[in-house]
């Protein structure tokens, strides 16, 4: 993911793998972010009472569309809930280092909730630790840390739902059979591969008929995930699907069916933003994509802070908003389940404005 | 040396003895490697010779190979560029932008992003020909502010749905005329126009002789930060063209990762290419052949169904021997010229 990065980005975040693996990888990558002005810190507007709860967000970068959207949801939480002020400040670039000072000096204003969607889960652990011991509730949310002291881990989808979601929406396009590849990003990238692992044990299992021939990796980079999605056609004549795994590709695989002629016969799905989609959607050179309402993974974000910072309990179903009336929280783990994937489809696009 | 006129000068005038070949041995060998690798993979995948296959490899190896004409000429000055990613950045998301704000048509789209581009790089050539910092600590620091520039024009969001104007230079159907993808034949002939240029005109021959040594250079009476900040400016206009080709080839949206690391694509095929990264030699031929080398080994891996990462191994690999061979020729160079002196 590299610088564009933030787009694809913006999935890849949701990937964890991706962001770091893409900093590791390209060096100017994170040169490019280091470009990036040192933002202060960008609070939200709500009228800041002394009284309200400070719950703080850290994503992974800020500035990507995906994150914003996080920080909308969050924004509108803060509003509609009146009882909290909520801050959001991400590094510049998807690093670790810069993203650990950020939460440092969130612990050092002695906020009441940070909630962190870590770059590097095992090195965001001992600061998570840092801050209980201020007396700071602490959660993840986005991507996890799970060996860490977070309360809550707040889980936009599972690996079950995203893979389960992307193989059926293919496999019902292609007519439940036939040869298809995939066209990931960060080879690293634990999200994805993830992802990947369910997609190949769910179509193996429930589509005997169906075969995935290939796994390609293009990183970050629109132009090549459609290069790619050309040359795989090319290679495997007999190939009727696609599936772009992130935010860059997704719209790439669907580019290239449309540029080699070919929609009808080969089918694509993927995890692409909504607007980045629609013309896609609209052609039918993708049949869906798979994602979640970001928006309201930024709200229950914000929610989960507030209930932290209030010292409140999580009940196994929780009624958060009108949107969001059922959502599960597993003691066990301590993951609270945004819900469902999302299948966004030409008929449903327009209600998502990200 | 024992160069005698190239049998293609009209006359052997005492200027023309001083030519090197119009092919060089480094391209040769590229077109021997290349059309290898075609045969190879004609036989061993299924539709690699196919015109679905071969015009999408052309037009994908276009942007490089035009960034990389102007990366040719600032190396061979002995300059380097490595803010040219940062530029497509920063021409891209215009050019995309004013494409959706204003529905552009082409040549305005192209005379907007051309000229984003040369502005981007008369700011390089400024600051490299009149600062006395090296070219390589200057990019850098261009690099960083154009991304910035480039991320602040996002605003955070994706730019979506462009319009399909620049199809013209695209993958699909519109992007070909008689099957031939016009983004490679446009490249084709601003590589001729530079090599012709390059090769036979005093002013380009000047390029070659700042990247052998600036200082007599200058004695001889050369303009060195005219012809500085004019290598600079070219590949800036290139660049901003090369960046209307990324946006034909990407989607209808366009996300901040344009442009991301492109520099090291582009300085790959300048250098795969035989061009000498000391300064002083070097052919934009030999950069097209490498930007086409390269792309043939990342659809080859492809197509192959080998493992995506090995491309970047061979690419590695690639590059390692081309500089190795371009250290080794010229350390005969040197072995010829001692003993010339020598002998006098």
């Amino acid at each position: 993911m590299t610088p564009i990065r933030r787009t694809s980005a913006m999935l890849a975040v949701v990937a964890l793998g991706i962001l770091p693996a893409a900093a590791c990888t390209k060096k100017n990558d994170s040169s490019s972010y280091g470009g990036a002005p040192a933002t202060g810190a960008a609070t939200s507007a709500s009228a800041g009472g002394g009284a309200k709860a400070k719950v703080a967000f850290v994503p992974k970068l800020q500035g990507i569309p995906y994150f914003e959207a996080m920080n909308a949801g969050g924004k509108k939480a803060a509003e509609e809930m009146g009882t909290i002020e909520w801050l959001y400040q991400g590094p510049t670039q998807a690093d670790a280092a810069a993203q650990a000072d950020i939460v440092r000096s969130f612990i050092q204003q002695k906020v009441d909730a940070i909630i962190v969607a870590p770059n590097d889960p095992d090195s965001m652990a001992p600061l998570l630790k840092q801050a209980k011991d201020a007396g700071i509730s602490v959660a993840t949310s986005d991507t996890d840390a799970p060996n860490s002291v977070r309360e809550v881990f707040v889980n936009q989808a599972t690996a079950q739902g995203i893979g389960e979601g992307l193989t059926d929406s293919l496999l019902e396009a292609m007519g439940d059979k036939g040869t298809y590849a995939i066209v990931s990003c960060g080879q690293t990238a634990e999200n994805l591969n993830a992802w990947i692992k369910v997609q190949r044990d769910y179509t193996a299992k429930k589509y005997p008929q169906a075969k995935i021939v290939d796994v390609v990796y293009a990183g970050e980079d629109q132009a090549k995930a459609t290069q790619m999605a050309t040359d795989l056609m090319n290679a495997h004549p007999d190939l009727t699907g696609l599936v772009g795994e992130c935010t860059s590709s997704a719209p790439g695989v669907a580019q290239a069916v449309k540029d080699a002629g070919k929609i009808g016969k080969v089918f694509t799905v993927g995890l692409g933003t909504p607007q980045s989609m629609k013309p896609y959607l609209t052609d039918g050179s993708s049949s869906a994509s798979i994602l979640w309402d970001v928006e309201n993974l930024g709200y229950l974000t914000a929610w989960t802070g507030a209930q932290l910072a209030e010292g409140k309990t999580l009940a196994a179903k929780n009624k958060v908003n009108d949107k969001l009336p059922d959502v599960a929280f597993d003691s066990a783990t301590k993951m609270l389940l945004l819900g469902p994937a999302l299948e966004i489809t030409k008929d449903n696009v327009d209600q998502f404005n990200y | 040396m024992t160069t005698t006129a190239p049998p293609t000068s009209p006359r052997p005038t005492r200027r023309a003895r001083v030519l090197p070949p119009p092919i060089a041995g480094q391209e040769l060998v590229l077109v021997a490697v290349i059309a290898l690798m075609w045969v190879v993979l004609a036989l061993t995948t299924p539709a690699f010779a196919s015109a679905g296959s071969i015009q999408p490899l052309l037009v994908a190896t276009a942007p490089i190979a035009l960034a990389g004409i102007g990366m040719t000429i600032v190396i061979i000055t002995g300059g380097i560029d490595v803010s040219v990613g940062g530029m497509m950045m920063v021409c891209a998301v215009v050019t995309a932008k004013a494409l959706v704000a204003f529905e552009l048509a082409l040549p305005l789209a192209l005379g907007l992003s051309v000229a984003v581009g040369g502005l981007l790089g008369l700011v390089n050539g400024l600051l490299i020909a009149y600062g006395r910092v090296h070219a390589i600590i200057i990019t850098f620091g261009t690099m960083n502010v154009f991304l910035f520039v480039g991320l602040q024009i996002f605003a955070s969001r994706t730019v979506n749905g462009i319009p399909s104007t620049l199809q013209f230079f695209g993958r699909g159907v519109a992007g070909r005329t008689l099957g031939v993808p016009h983004a490679f034949v446009l490249t084709l002939l601003i590589a001729a126009i530079a090599w012709w240029y390059l090769r036979h005109t005093a002013g380009g021959r000047h390029f070659y002789a700042i990247g052998g040594d600036a200082q007599a250079a200058r004695l001889a009476g050369i303009d060195v930060r005219g012809r500085i900040l004019a290598a600079y400016v070219v590949t800036g206009l290139l660049v901003g063209l090369a960046s209307c080709f990324l946006i034909a080839q990407g989607t209808s949206s366009l996300d901040q990762s344009v442009g991301n690391g492109k520099e090291l694509a582009v300085i790959a095929a300048v250098v795969i290419g035989g061009t000498s990264i000391m300064g002083g030699r070097g052919s934009v031929l030999g950069t097209v052949l490498g930007a086409l080398l390269v792309q043939t080994v990342t659809s080859g891996v492809t197509q192959l169904g080998w493992p995506s990462q090995l491309s970047d191994l061979f690419v590695g690999i690639f590059i390692i021997v081309a500089v190795g061979a371009d250290l080794l020729r010229e350390r005969a160079r040197r072995r010829r010229l001692r003993a010339k002196g020598a002998a006098a």
